[in-house]
């Protein structure tokens, strides 16, 4: 478990500072985790976070706004109707992981 | 050293890309793996194997993905009960395939596959053609066991629709809506478990009971059910004593709820207690897998394909995945959202094992929304993971919504309700 959340960790810095870290293969596999914990959100959120309808998008928020939007559903200090619900399902370093995915997916640069 | 910067490009360049699957395709071509291109051939172009094949795709451009489906267009059975309730039309429930091979890449062949020869990895189309396949996804939902109710056969269903595969029998069953007169019942045969989308007739009943508050104020729901408790029954039956009270009756099947026979020439339903008539009847027939997974041996005697959860392959066929309402999936529910995470999971999985690596774990979501008036919605959220006993919820988190919320927490509902439609649907048809 502990394994599991350090590798996440390591990866959510990992895709902001790749320039200076060397990527271990152990880590690329870690990424795709990720990407399996991340697909999920976009049934709701729309595809790659860009939600066509209702439910508020994700694809242009910072790691560091869906970060903390994340902790406070999960607390209930910011009142939802599912989101809270879905949110207490995972780690904080879960939670990192999946925020810096979705904005790295949605950055400029990543549109080529 | 070089291989490591070769590979340290490639993932910074693709970091950023939406199937982080896709960061391994730079260094796995580079490394000669890939020879011929794998073939991925899938069955049924629904909630799971439309989402699994555009998730071929996404997470290897290099792979030969063709999917088969009989119909040139899908029609949801998620908000199919709106076209029930009259809000909804069955046009905004449809969609097409041209996104999934024009953007996507995916070969889509609208055909029926008639047999599945696992050992030779080749299906055959009715159309006569075979294809020959590495890795094969089946998803092809459910069939219904005509006969477990005495007279309720392909044919009865023209005259009682079941309406659980939406298309031509939801148009069915809202045109009898229509015509029935005021004072007449709505007789709704509920199936045992397990079945496809748990809340569904539930929802059914209340959508039916919105149209009879606008239109038929004398008419009456009845649920004639197998089971002695439901979906959300909770939030179901609190909201129809609100909205509509004395209008939807429920009958447990320990209370007489259980079904066995129908007589389609005088519209009775023949209960184990007493015989109802109705104006308009709705049997929703016990399920199993898609015939054709049964007919390719993926089911277990309980009439479902049992699979790895960590990749969906089948435990009785090795090389055929089964994904969505055919599967056995532990915790998770028979819903198009279930099916959505599942393919995606499926998908990574088969990605990693024709490069020859490990297949990595996320997680499962689902969140059921159901709707009690337009304005009115419910819904039942859950992560998964995968634990020793199988595919579990996580504890501390997920459930239904609060059972005191007030209105505007239940407009909300039916907003994101609204919501997750165009997006899944964008997610998968788009």
């Amino acid at each position: 478990m502990v394994n599991s959340k350090m590798r996440y960790a390591i990866l959510a810095g990992a895709v902001a500072l790749a320039a200076a870290l060397p990527v271990k293969a152990e880590e690329i596999i870690s990424q795709r985790a990720i990407a399996n914990l991340t697909n999920n959100c976009y049934a709701c959120h729309g595809p790659a976070g860009k939600s066509p309808g209702t439910i508020p998008s994700i694809s242009k928020l910072s790691a560091k706004r869906i970060i903390s939007d994340m902790v406070d559903f999960k607390s209930g200090d910011q009142k939802s109707t599912v989101m809270g619900r879905m949110a207490k399902a995972y780690s904080l370093t879960e939670i990192e992981a999946m925020a810096h995915f979705i904005a790295a997916s949605n950055a400029p640069a990543a549109a080529k | 050293m070089k291989m490591n910067n070769m590979n340290r490009r490639n993932f910074l360049k693709l970091a950023g890309a939406t199937g982080a699957t896709a960061v391994l395709g730079g260094f796995a071509g580079k490394a000669g793996a890939a020879g011929a291109k794998a073939r991925v051939i899938v069955v049924g172009g629904g909630f799971g194997g439309a989402t699994c094949a555009k998730y071929l795709r996404r997470g290897d451009a290099s792979l030969d993905v063709t999917l088969i489906e009989p119909s040139s267009k899908f029609v949801t059975c998620p908000f199919s009960n709106y076209v029930l309730g009259g809000f909804r039309t069955m046009d905004s429930i449809t969609h097409s395939y041209t996104a999934l091979s024009g953007k996507h890449g995916v070969k889509v062949v609208h055909d029926t596959v008639t047999a599945i020869d696992p050992a030779g990895k080749k299906v055959t189309l009715k159309s006569g053609k075979s294809l020959q396949y590495d890795r094969l996804v089946v998803a092809p939902g459910i069939d219904f066991k005509w006969g477990a109710i005495q007279g309720y056969s392909e044919a009865a269903a023209e005259i009682m629709p079941h309406a659980w595969k939406a298309g031509p029998q939801t148009a069915l069953l809202r045109k009898q809506l229509e015509a029935m007169p005021d004072g007449g019942v709505f007789v709704m045969v509920a199936p045992p478990n397990p079945f496809r989308c748990p809340p569904g007739p539930y929802e059914r009943a209340s959508m039916v009971a919105h149209y009879f508050s606008k239109h038929k104020p004398k008419s009456k729901v009845l649920i004639l059910d197998a089971k002695d408790a439901f979906s959300k029954q909770g939030l179901f039956q609190a909201g129809w004593d609100k909205l509509y009270p004395g209008k939807i009756e429920w009958v447990a099947g320990a209370k007489g709820g259980k079904v066995v026979g129908v007589d389609t020439k005088k519209m009775i339903v023949d209960g184990e207690l007493d015989k109802h008539k109705g104006a308009v009847v709705n049997v929703i027939p016990a399920q199993t897998a898609g015939s054709i997974a049964i007919k390719t041996g993926l089911a277990n005697e309980t009439g479902w394909c049992p699979v790895d959860p960590n990749t969906f392959e089948s435990k009785l066929h090795p090389g055929i995945h089964v994904i969505g309402d055919a599967a056995i999936a532990g915790e998770l529910p028979k819903s198009g959202f279930a099916a959505n995470s599942e393919a995606k999971m499926c998908a990574a999985a088969i990605v990693a094992t024709l490069r020859g690596e490990q297949a990595v774990f996320g997680s499962f979501v689902n969140t059921c929304y159901s709707l009690l008036t337009p304005e009115y919605g419910i819904s039942v959220a859950a992560v998964y993971r995968i634990t020793d006993q199988g595919i579990k919820t996580v504890p501390g988190s997920g459930g239904v919504s609060p059972k005191d919320a007030n209105d505007e927490f239940r407009r909300d509902e039916a907003k994101y309700a609204r919501g997750w439609y165009d997006s899944i649907t964008a997610e998968i048809w788009g």
